[in-house]
């Protein structure tokens, strides 16, 4: 059934190419487009820093480098750059666990009873649109400016992806995949062991996945506002010195980590849902 | 089977069974008085174009919608809810996307606890009775449209029901895969002999794979309108004069064009 014949694809034909036809192959490429497209941003760049578009604050990318290079090696604030980014990253993962471990049960249990659904959905409705940096003045009223508000104020930013995919999740299994496991003998506690979960499964990883980059958004607002490390601290810093490199800096830093951030748990999905994944 | 008179018992019986869905204003009239017995071990194709309610007439017998009026019975027991005794392949395949092929084919086993030894035995049987040995690992996603109904049909045997409940199982196959697994239905049908229910609304297939045809009414609500019993010698030739004879009374008189 899987014997595709190959043998009578016709032979691909060697025509002799003309000189210019390989230098169109070289820019079909996408690598070499890829690095053009970097080359040119980076070209742009320093031009608009030496013809001082932005006056003397727009630093060259060199200079970013430069004070990268620095802040890795000289404490800024008693603290080396990873150490900075360290504390960001600590934050995040605290507050990203916690909301985890108490919006998807909140959405689990949303998607099983329509009667806890009825009761908490009007309240959460509410709160959803409202943006997590809205609620730093609060955080700051109600826990001081320690590290409890930011890590309040990042749960609240992470905590909505996984109530609304957990919720979603469940509510949203084909009905049919329980028709089926029905008459195969399944009993009320496989169906929900054997199909509600497994099936809601890859939606409230996806979940998880959007909570890990808002909590990654979030901690860095919430460290403009009174931090002594981290991130945020870094960027608030730059602008206080007026030293523009030292902000883009940690925006690059910024970027990177969240990059590798959602590289890790795309491997990791790839390897919890196979099923999902390995689409060719 | 047989009773203290002799008289041959049916296996399935449909007695006076009538469904409605919704309330009020938008009551919807979907199966009309439908008395049909199958005898054990027959093969019955229930035919009708769509919106006939031959889903909801096989649904009935699994037992996932009740009857609005009448009852259905296996073995004259009322049939309230679904089981194991009654195998079901259903026209969107339904397999579970997240177990490979094996998982898939011995989930039924699983369900009812046999060991995991005992259940990759009879779930190896039936991959190999639908012919995908060799793909006990593959994921569904990775499996053709036919091979994924050879999966359903497979996971519906292991679980080794009585009756088996096919809807429109084929239909959406392209025509070629579709022969193909018409025959194949026939083969496996021949090699483990069960009680079948076959909806389809393909007059050929219909006559491809029946006993005996049961024709429902072109609109709601379903109605049976006639049944034809099919004397043809297994396999049947889709060309053969008498098949393609059949094939044209039934396109007649139910005025279906196919």
């Amino acid at each position: 059934m899987d014997k595709q014949a190959c043998a009578n694809a016709p032979v691909a034909e060697k025509k002799p190419r003309k000189p210019f036809e390989y230098i169109a192959a070289v820019f079909k490429n996408v690598y070499v487009l890829y690095a053009i497209s970097i080359i040119c941003f980076l070209s742009i760049w320093d031009l608009v820093a030496v013809m001082k578009v932005f006056g003397k604050f727009m630093p060259r990318p060199v200079e970013v480098l430069q004070q990268l290079g620095d802040m890795f090696v000289h404490p800024l604030a008693g603290k080396t750059l990873l150490v900075h980014l360290w504390f960001s990253l600590k934050r995040v993962l605290i507050a990203f666990v916690i909301a985890v471990a108490i919006g998807v049960p909140i959405g689990l249990s949303m998607g099983f009873s329509p009667y806890i659904n009825a009761i908490v959905k009007p309240v959460f409705d509410l709160f959803k649109p409202m943006p997590p940096i809205a609620w730093i003045s609060l955080a700051i009223l109600w826990f001081g400016i320690g590290e409890t508000s930011k890590i309040f104020i990042i749960i609240i930013g992470a905590i909505v992806p996984c109530i609304i995919n957990s919720y979603n999740g469940i509510r949203l299994v084909d009905p049919e995949l329980y028709d089926c496991i029905r008459m195969l003998g399944g009993n009320r506690r496989q169906e929900i062991l054997e199909v509600t979960f497994p099936a809601a499964f890859p939606a409230i990883f996806a979940g998880i996945q959007i909570s890990l980059s808002m909590a990654w958004t979030t901690v860095l607002a919430a460290e403009l506002v009174g931090a002594r490390e981290g991130m945020g601290f870094i960027i608030v810093l730059g602008m206080n010195l007026s030293k523009p490199a030292m902000i883009i800096g940690g925006m690059v830093v910024i970027a990177f980590t969240a990059w590798m951030i959602s590289l890790a748990v795309t491997r990791l999905e790839r390897w919890v849902c196979p099923w999902k994944t390995n689409l060719e | 089977m047989e009773n203290k008179s002799g008289v041959k018992k049916p296996k399935i019986e449909c007695i006076n069974i009538s469904k409605y869905f919704g309330e009020g204003r938008e009551k919807i009239h979907v199966l009309d008085t439908i008395n049909l017995s199958v005898e054990e071990n027959e093969f019955i194709v229930v035919l009708g174009p769509g919106q006939s309610g031959k889903t909801t007439l096989l649904k009935i017998i699994a037992g996932l919608y009740r009857p609005s009026t009448g009852k259905a019975c296996l073995d004259g027991r009322v049939i309230t809810e679904p089981g194991p005794d009654r195998g079901i392949v259903f026209q969107r395949y339904t397999l579970f996307p997240w177990k490979t092929v094996m998982g898939n084919v011995e989930m039924g086993p699983k369900l009812r606890g046999v060991p995991r030894k005992a259940r990759r035995e009879i779930a190896g049987h039936y991959i190999k009775l639908v012919g995908l040995s060799g793909f006990e690992n593959a994921y569904p996603h990775q499996l053709s449209g036919g091979m994924k109904q050879r999966v359903g049909i497979a996971r519906a045997y292991a679980n080794n029901p009585e009756v088996m409940l096919l809807d429109e199982p084929f239909g959406q196959l392209d025509a070629q895969t579709r022969y193909l697994m018409e025959q194949e239905t026939v083969r496996i049908w021949e090699t483990e002999k069960r009680t079948v229910v076959f909806v389809t609304n393909n007059i050929e297939e219909a006559v491809y794979l029946g006993d005996r045809i049961v024709v429902l009414e072109g609109k709601l609500p379903g109605r049976m309108k006639t049944v034809y019993k099919v004397d043809l010698p297994r396999p049947r030739d889709y060309t053969d004069p008498a098949f393609l004879e059949l094939r044209h009374r039934i396109t007649e008189e139910t005025e279906l064009v196919l």
